[in-house]
């Protein structure tokens, strides 16, 4: 009985974390739109983590999975609009959508990419990003290149002040909630089979499947979940925060960058390292941003690169290896 | 006329595709070597193309001889990313390693960025036209062209016929042999790293003879790309693979526009990349050691 | 472990005082315009250009027109900016912070369109006014926004200009190839040629488009020569204009007028062309050379504001700190200043809801051109001028009242132009 509570404290610094942005971002004026972007980059960091943290695998074309995300929910505002009466249903079929379709494609990929290794594995994933963003542009699905607008669908369908604080505000709620179940989502395969038999993976992929462990089911199940999660967090911030889907901007690949160095930064394979990676890196970027305009990107490269020699297990890996044995080691996995 | 343009286009793509080989060698020789994808390729690609608008905006040196002074730029950042950088990250997994040379290229193009500001610049050098009948070739890309051939050639003869070479060759087929054998494999690293650098930065300036506008700091990231597609085609760790891989490359690339363009309604050129994404993940899963390996 | 509890509420009571502290900045008597500007990224270009404008102004607003007149004071224009690094994540929360700790009274648009929509929602909540120098796509209007106000003109009609010039100028010229970048911009373009060139009876016999950032036009341009048009409209943004211009004269094809959307009428155009660039033509919003004027204005009865073509120009390099001539984006976004602080003035008040609704009975000529909005916001009042490369010159070829200079129609073939041929009217 007390395993199982004691199972769940690595949540309370986690949730305490959401919890201090939350209430900085709802009392301090002007501070909102910076929590919400901190948040996405918690969230894309928790999502991207459940894959590249447990497996070791790094996707490089994770952001196909927030991209089509996106589309799900455009799709859904954009051909149901003009069905009275749907309402808020519409946002529910939204998110349905985005999740098939991030299931099916990370299916598609899984089957493919999955049976590669490392390097093979990483430029494997490219070209799938790259690929599915070319087939739509190239035949014109979803109106190809010039994209989907809509606002005004959504101001239709929900009404315009509903619609602005749906943009403005709840978006964001809704991100955070996503972050909050992705770290549900990964603290419960850390600690269950799942969790185990990814480990051995990542230690030693062959004596995994000589151990008669069966790899690829647990690499498929963390890679979907993964990219549920994602397509969850595109339908968000990239549907409902930004009315409007333009294909090289939903596909495109610095956004796999980021989520790598948010994931990296706090500790790869950590519950709490996408959090605190998500904020060091949001925090940042946000004050080079006002303090040293147009510099931030000069900066922050040989920061990363230092950041990688010199700390590469991250902030969070760092601190479990401090405290190891004491009280705390509960808290942080 | 279809067949006409559709022959054109081929030729055209052959002497293209010479050009994007010898602009993926470096990153397949990195990879063969050293087991790191160079994610930043496209930045070196870019620190070529400003070399040779320097030296010929400001000096009025020729392109042709821009290649070795890029080369020599090339081999020197080679030589210091490896020691700064890489040599301490060779046995790390993948994410570091993807994340370092990535950071590497944004670096390079953010202090391009800062020292020739972020227009789009280009360079006219005149040498002359030859018509050949189904399309007109500019003397500058044929000459791009045979240089990139030339430099694959001396590549080849530099791996078989030197001392240095031969021990950079052991250590691909297994450096912990040549460790025992008594070859300095620290130093097979870091002569591979700065040799595969040298030649991405001197194929800048074989593409910008190709393409000679359109140079900012930004415009590797396309190049980048193409040549994941083009070095796995060659089997990724194999330099002269990566050579007729771009060839293969360039005939694709520039057939299947010619034949997309004949359907309606569609965007052929962005179904060509497609296309060539396609040929890349079946590539991976049928045969990951190249189309043109023997393996 | 007492300690480390202790460290642990230390950390957090610091990260809570640095957000405090960030946001204790109290504003005084002025008014602000905020600006998530593209300094880096993708935008970088057009950023720092938008960024010379909007400091030109604001110089010439402070020092020579002595301020803004509000309430029967001059109070002093500031201008703040911040740098969203071409990227969406940063244009909200910038734009957030700049409303509610800056305490702006305006926001200018990032550069593009996409920017500009993913902005719009944030400044809407806060009914802040938001205008928009860099987002050209028709589509923002048609969102229902209140408070956005365009001062670039709508995609659709960049090419009109040329289409009414050649139909002028030459009435044997029927064939005409559209090849244009796939991006939701120059696609809008696109259409807004075809359907003026089919309205004036030219024959579309090519129509294509090629994906942003590609490197190699030559299958393209070659089914092009195969299709034989009079002249060639197309372009999307810099890279690719090059592209285009360079590798026609590669391949030799020949055509009595070429037009390029973005990239034609840039210095740096012709600087990396040289002689191909001859007699290459141009939709422009605006150009260094065009010849509004406080006369000019008069003659049309508009009101004139702003500095003169030449004093603006010497802003422009003032404030960036380099000798450089300012391209359209400057200006859009200087013109926008203008805007702003006459309908301030004439709404007597800095309530966003007030200087909206001016915003649309405004009408004016600034050195920009002619500025005027229609109820959503688009801008209607501005004209685009055409400008062709003459002897390694812009001039001003249409329309017939702003020229600089006759068209010079046919260009010259590229084998001539090689050979030093300037484009220089009979």
């Amino acid at each position: 009985m007390k395993n199982k509570i004691t199972k769940y404290y690595p949540l309370i610094p986690l949730l305490a974390a959401y919890l201090l942005l939350l209430l900085i971002g709802k009392n301090i004026s002007g501070m909102w739109q910076l929590v919400a972007m901190l948040i996405f980059y918690c969230a894309m960091g928790q999502a991207f983590n459940i894959f590249l943290g447990m497996t070791g695998y790094v996707d490089f074309g994770y952001v196909a999975f927030m991209g089509v995300g996106t589309y799900g929910m455009a799709l859904a505002i954009t051909h149901l609009s003009h069905i009275k009466g749907l309402g808020i249903l519409i946002i529910i079929i939204g998110f349905a959508l985005a999740i098939v379709m991030s299931t099916l494609l990370s299916m598609a990929v899984g089957a493919v990419a999955l049976r590669l290794r490392g390097a093979y594995f990483a430029i494997a994933t490219i070209g799938v990003n790259e690929g599915f963003r070319f087939l739509i542009e190239g035949a014109r699905i979803w109106n190809g290149s010039e994209g989907l607008i809509f606002t005004a669908q959504l101001n239709q369908i929900l009404g315009r002040e509903t619609a602005s604080s749906l943009m403005t505000f709840w978006a964001d709620i809704i991100v955070l909630i996503i972050a909050v179940l992705a770290a549900f989502v990964t603290l419960y395969y850390m600690k269950s089979k799942i969790g185990y038999a990814l480990t051995a993976l990542r230690e030693d992929e062959d004596a995994a499947k000589v151990m008669g462990i069966n790899v690829t089911k647990y690499k498929i199940i963390a890679f979907i979940t993964s990219a549920c999660f994602a397509g969850l967090v595109g339908a968000t911030s990239w549907a409902l925060k930004t009315p409007y889907v333009f294909p090289p901007e939903v596909f495109e690949i610095h956004y796999t960058i980021e989520a790598i160095i948010i994931v990296l930064l706090g500790g790869a394979g950590t519950l709490l390292g996408p959090v605190v990676g998500g904020l060091i890196y949001g925090i940042s970027k946000y004050y080079l941003a006002i303090f040293m305009p147009g510099f931030q990107l000069l900066i922050f490269a040989p920061v990363i690169i230092i950041i990688i020699v010199l700390f590469p297990e991250g902030v969070v890996g760092m601190l479990k290896r401090r405290v190891k044995g004491s009280a705390l080691a509960k808290f942080i996995i | 006329m279809i067949l006409e343009q559709l022959a054109g286009n081929l030729i055209q793509g052959l002497v293209l595709g010479a050009v994007y080989g010898m602009a993926t060698m470096g990153l397949s020789l990195i990879f063969g070597v050293l087991k790191v994808v160079n994610v930043g390729h496209g930045a070196f690609i870019m620190v070529g193309a400003f070399v040779t608008l320097w030296l010929f905006n400001t000096l009025g040196i020729n392109p042709i001889l821009a290649v070795p002074v890029a080369f020599a730029i090339g081999m020197g950042l080679g030589f210091i990313f490896y020691y700064t950088t890489m040599q301490r990250l060779i046995k790390a997994p993948e994410l570091a390693t993807l994340l370092a040379t990535f950071s590497l290229g944004i670096l390079l193009e953010e202090l391009i960025k800062l020292i020739f500001g972020s227009e789009f610049r280009g360079y006219n050098w005149v040498v002359g036209k030859i018509n050949i009948g189904v399309t007109v070739f500019p003397m500058a890309k044929l000459y791009a062209c045979i240089g990139s051939a030339l430099i694959a050639v001396l590549l080849y003869l530099w791996f078989n016929k030197t001392r240095a070479g031969s021990a950079v060759r052991s250590v691909v087929e297994d450096s912990e042999g040549a460790r025992v054998c008594g070859i300095n494999v620290g130093g097979a690293y870091a002569l591979s790293f700065s040799l595969g650098i040298g030649l991405t930065v001197a194929s800048g300036v074989l593409l910008t003879m190709f393409i000679p506008v359109g140079i900012n700091p930004y415009m590797g990231g396309g190049y980048t790309l193409k040549a994941f597609v083009i070095a796995v085609l060659g089997g990724l760790s194999s330099p002269y693979g990566a050579f007729f891989g771009g060839l293969v490359f360039g005939l694709i690339e520039n057939g299947s526009y010619t034949i997309f363009a004949l359907l309606p309604g569609v965007e052929p050129f962005a179904l060509t990349r497609f296309l060539s994404f396609v040929i890349l993940l079946a590539i991976l899963l049928i045969k990951p050691t190249g189309i043109l390996s023997r393996k | 472990m007492k300690k480390s509890y202790f460290k642990t509420a230390l950390i957090f009571i610091a990260i809570i005082g640095f957000f405090v502290s960030a946001n204790a900045i109290a504003a005084p008597k002025k008014l602000v315009i905020g600006h998530p500007a593209c300094l880096s990224g993708k935008y970088a270009k057009a950023g720092e250009q938008a960024i010379g404008g909007i400091k030109a102004c604001v110089d010439w607003v402070n020092n020579v027109y002595a301020g803004v007149l509000v309430g029967k004071k001059r109070i002093p224009l500031k201008y703040k900016y911040y740098d969203c690094e071409s990227k969406k994540e940063s244009v909200t929360s910038l734009i957030g912070r700049l409303i509610t700790v800056d305490k702006v009274n305006v926001v200018f648009s990032a550069y593009s369109s996409g920017l500009t929509l993913r902005g719009a929602p944030v400044a809407e909540s806060h009914k802040m006014l938001y205008m928009d120098h860099g987002g050209a796509n028709n589509k923002i209007f048609r969102q229902g926004f209140r408070y956005i106000v365009q001062t670039i003109g709508p995609a659709t009609r960049y090419h009109e200009g040329t289409l009414n010039m050649i139909h002028k100028i030459d009435p044997t010229a029927k064939k005409v190839a559209l090849a244009y970048e796939d991006s939701e911009f120059a696609k809008m373009v696109m259409h807004g040629a075809e359907k003026h060139a089919k309205k004036l009876g030219f024959n579309v016999v090519f129509e294509r488009t090629y994906p942003k950032g590609v490197t190699d036009l030559t299958p393209l341009l070659s089914a092009l020569k195969a299709s034989n048009p009079d002249f060639i409209l197309g372009g999307g943004h810099f890279e690719d204009g090059q592209l285009f211009n360079r590798q026609m004269a590669d391949l030799g094809i020949n055509s009595n007028a070429l037009s390029l959307i973005a990239a034609a009428t840039l210095p740096a155009f012709y600087k990396a062309l040289t002689s191909m660039a001859e007699g290459v033509m141009g939709p422009s919003h605006w150009e260094y050379g065009v010849k509004y004027s406080a006369q000019e204005a008069k003659k049309v009865k508009l009101p004139w504001i702003g500095p003169s073509q030449d004093e603006f120009v010497a802003l422009f390099k003032k404030a960036l700190g380099k000798n450089i001539i300012p391209d359209y984006h400057a200006a859009e976004a200087a013109a926008q200043v203008l805007a702003y602080v006459l309908a301030v003035e004439k709404a007597n008040s800095i309530d966003s809801d007030k200087v909206r609704a001016a915003l649309g009975d405004l009408t004016f000529m600034s050195f920009y051109g002619g500025w005027d909005v229609d109820e959503t916001g688009l801008q209607v009042g501005h004209s685009m001028v055409d400008v062709q490369w003459q002897d390694g010159k812009r001039v001003i070829v249409w329309p017939e009242e702003a020229q600089t200079g006759k068209p010079c129609y046919p260009m010259p073939t590229f084998a001539e132009k090689a050979k030093g041929k300037v484009a220089v009217p009979k």
